[in-house]
């Protein structure tokens, strides 16, 4: 196989892209009626919010995200005599006082180091009947990616429990986006609960405004399948599910954007959970006659306007969007591919497999993907790329504004941080998505 | 003119002797006039207790969990035999929070309170075991002591003990001002224990300071909460604890140590008889 094209790793890494693993609060949040409690220092919390949330399209925190969590806040005392007292006062009156259905405990790195048991003082309440559930988010043991992942587990584990019944034909559970650090998390999970169900099956989306909170978690035993619709992120807990209760998973590692691809991806779901296709096929017609309706005016605009299209660009972002917007734009727009930067820490295990899907991309184009955090290192690759005569076009996160500027080019945002939009329930993929994003490509493009 | 306090720590495998043999050593430099300090960095609180005719009331995390920061010294610092200056750090409950923290967070409020003056001419770290981490290289980071004894003795985990303190003392002497200032041997009467000492002490480049011997005197203090020298002044038990005040007072042989490979470490028991006993060695 193919060498793994990793650049140098420097020891200093400026622009920061991802979280850590407390970053993972954001998770809980995103739970209706999920209330994290943080088990850190002052500060953690708050820091991944302003990195996750705020700084990333301002999405907001809701009811009990962002600064209004409860936390321990651990001092010099707690981690000399430890803090078992401190978060047994904090879980006590976080019960009392905080509206919530499910309160996940997560524990950064002072605590984790010095070993406090949490997990027993978890235990006594779990006991007693409350929804309360412990997790380790250390910092040091990963990022808010690994950290999402890690929380699930923890859900699955410690308060939906055992199961040993008869599985739901049709019914899926979701993992894709990590809420808050996708921005279009929100909107993405609409649009994709919209197509299943437009295709015949119900949906566990478990994270935001369509989730219907613990209940739903309460059904993920009973599903016929796992789907997990991104690179890696999600992987570890459909196989967590799998060994638990048994239940296959199906893992589409290219998010769907576009009618060709989102009608793929129907067609691939129906044929692997045996469904009649009936349903699927009128809905993909549908939306197919819809899209192109769209998409015929789009190149009206596409052929006639030719000042200024870009026709090369950049991808920086985490291997979820980069592969599928890569892949979107070289497919159906017939833009070219130049250089791919994934910045979210990919683990070593998965980086190979990654890379052959963005190779698989195109025969024509040989396309070039590397695995970079550094900021500096980042802006060099993407000062240095050849755009040819056409404008560069670059998508990226608000990092990349400085390189963009000085190159001349356009700059979409599509990874943290994002500090030039505001964003709500958007989305970039399945039918409605992706012209979406031709919207925002081509308005910046007009805009000049 | 500020003098320069010698700030000096002791480390051993736990159960060794350190804290008799420090608070004896002690006690022989204040009968010469010295002013010393004490500073028990060992959780279980127990570095001060002959010189103090018992143990100290209260530690200074005690005092910190139950006051605050709102400290005074007096509380934190007790006189004991002869005037000497005894804290002791003290730490969580076993199992619980971080005891290195504890120590860290303990030497930073004895400097911030001052404790560190004019009239002192020791300070002595009795620390607990082995460096295990961070917290317990605390008393001899930049700016602390800068002279380290080991304390040891025959015995083969002793020396396996010794041998890795060294490696740490290794790693902080190549960067700062810290050394080593010799062996303490504090007798098991094992065979040609002081034979295997000396030529222990060599290969890691320093010197055997002083041997002291076992004898039951020490114990006899002991349950009186005495120091030999406080309890038998004419016994020649003293005399030792005198005899190793003197030398540390005069010592001049500080090095970087060169702790040795575990391979070469067997050796050198295997030459003294030490490996031959393996087979029925009790912890
Ligand atoms: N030279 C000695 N002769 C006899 N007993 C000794 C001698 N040195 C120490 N001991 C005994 O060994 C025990 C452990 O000593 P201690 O100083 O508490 O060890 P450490 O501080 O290294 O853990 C004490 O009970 C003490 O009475
Ligand atoms: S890395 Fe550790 S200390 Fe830093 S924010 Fe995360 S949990 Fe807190
Ligand atoms: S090993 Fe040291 S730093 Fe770690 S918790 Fe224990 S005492 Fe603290
Ligand atoms: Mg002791």
């Amino acid at each position: 196989m193919t060498e793994v094209n990793q650049t140098k790793k420097s020891n200093t890494i400026v622009h920061p892209r991802y979280g850590c693993a407390i970053g993972a609060i954001n998770t809980v949040a995103a739970i209706p009626r999920g209330i994290p409690i943080a088990n850190c220092g002052p500060g953690c919390a708050d820091k991944q919010y302003f990195m996750l949330s705020f700084s990333n399209g301002f999405q907001g925190a809701g009811y009990s995200g962002g600064g209004a969590l409860p936390s321990t806040n651990v001092g010099e005392n707690e981690i000399v005599f430890g803090g078992h007292k401190k978060l047994d006062d904090l879980i006590k009156s976080s019960l009392k006082i905080m509206d919530g259905d499910i309160y996940v405990v997560l524990t950064g790195c002072s605590i984790e180091l010095i070993g406090d048991d949490v997990g027993a003082i978890v235990k006594e309440y779990q006991e007693k009947g409350y929804p309360v559930v412990h997790a380790e988010a250390a910092g040091f043991k990963g990022n808010n990616l690994t950290g999402h992942e890690n929380v699930v587990k923890a859900i699955i584990d410690q308060y939906v429990g055992e199961y040993k019944g008869r599985k739901k034909k049709g019914l899926i559970n979701l993992w894709f986006d990590v809420p808050y650090y996708h921005a279009n998390w929100r909107g993405d999970s609409i649009e994709l609960k919209r197509v299943l169900e437009g295709a015949g099956f119900k949906v566990n989306v478990l994270f935001g405004s369509e989730s219907g909170g613990v209940s739903e978690w309460k059904e993920v035993p009973k599903a016929q399948f796992n789907l997990v619709v991104s690179p890696w992120v999600g992987l570890e807990i459909a196989k967590h599910l799998e060994t638990k209760y048994k239940q296959p998973f199906l893992h589409v590692p290219v998010i769907p954007i576009g009618e060709e691809a989102t009608t793929e991806f129907i067609r691939e779901l129906v044929d692997f959970a045996g469904i009649d296709n009936k349903k699927a096929e009128a809905f993909i017609s549908t939306e197919a006659e819809r899209y192109y309706y769209f998409l015929e005016h789009f190149s009206e605009f596409f052929s006639e306007y030719w000042f200024g299209l870009p026709a090369r660009f950049v991808t920086v972002g985490d291997a979820a969007y980069n592969l599928a917007i890569t892949k979107f734009l070289t497919d159906q727009i017939g833009l070219i591919p130049t250089k791919q930067i994934i910045t979210d820490n990919t683990p070593e295990k998965h980086r190979q497999n990654i890379q052959k899907l963005f190779h698989d991309i195109s025969d024509e184009f040989p396309l070039d993907v590397e695995f970079i955090e550094d900021g500096y290192v980042i802006e060099e690759k993407v000062r240095n790329v050849d755009y040819g005569s056409s404008v560069p076009l670059i998508l990226g996160s608000s990092w990349e504004s400085d390189v963009a500027k000085e190159i001349k080019g356009l700059l979409i945002p599509i990874s943290t941080p994002i500090v030039s939009e505001v964003v709500i329930n958007r989305t970039y993929v399945g039918y409605h998505g992706a012209l979406t994003l031709l919207e925002k490509i081509y308005s910046e493009t007009v805009r000049g | 003119m500020t003098k320069k306090i010698r700030q000096i720590a002791i480390y051993g495998k736990g159960g060794i002797g350190k804290s008799t043999t420090t608070q004896n050593l002690t006690a022989g430099l204040a009968e010469n006039g010295k002013g010393v300090m004490i500073v028990g960095c060992d959780p279980k609180a127990d570095s001060t207790r002959l010189l103090l005719g018992g143990l100290a009331q209260k530690t200074v995390l005690d005092t910190l969990r139950e006051t605050g920061e709102e400290i005074d010294l007096e509380h934190i610092v007790r006189d004991g035999y002869r005037g000497i200056r005894c804290v002791e750090s003290g730490g969580p409950e076993p199992g619980v929070g971080c005891a290195g923290r504890g120590i860290i967070t303990s030497i930073g409020l004895l400097e911030r309170l001052g404790a560190y003056d004019e009239d002192l001419d020791y300070v002595f770290y009795d620390v607990l075991g082995d460096v295990v981490c961070g917290g317990f290289a605390m008393p001899i980071r930049e700016g602390k002591a800068r002279e380290i004894y080991i304390v040891g003795s025959g015995e083969m985990m002793a020396l396996y003990a010794a041998n890795n303190i060294a490696k740490g003392i290794q790693k902080f002497a190549t960067k700062g001002k810290v050394r080593l200032g010799g062996i303490i041997c504090n007798s098991r009467n094992v065979d040609r224990e002081y034979e295997l000492l000396r030529a222990f002490s060599a290969e890691l480049g320093t010197q055997l300071i002083h041997f002291v011997p076992r004898d039951n005197i020490v114990q006899h203090a002991e349950i009186r909460k005495k120091t030999v020298i406080d309890f038998a002044p004419e016994s020649k038990q003293a005399g030792e604890y005198r005899d190793l005040a003197k030398k540390i007072e005069e010592n001049e042989n500080f090095v970087i140590p060169k702790p040795m490979s575990t391979d070469r470490l067997e050796e050198i028991l295997f030459e003294f008889g030490l490996m031959d006993a393996v087979e029925d060695y009790k912890i």
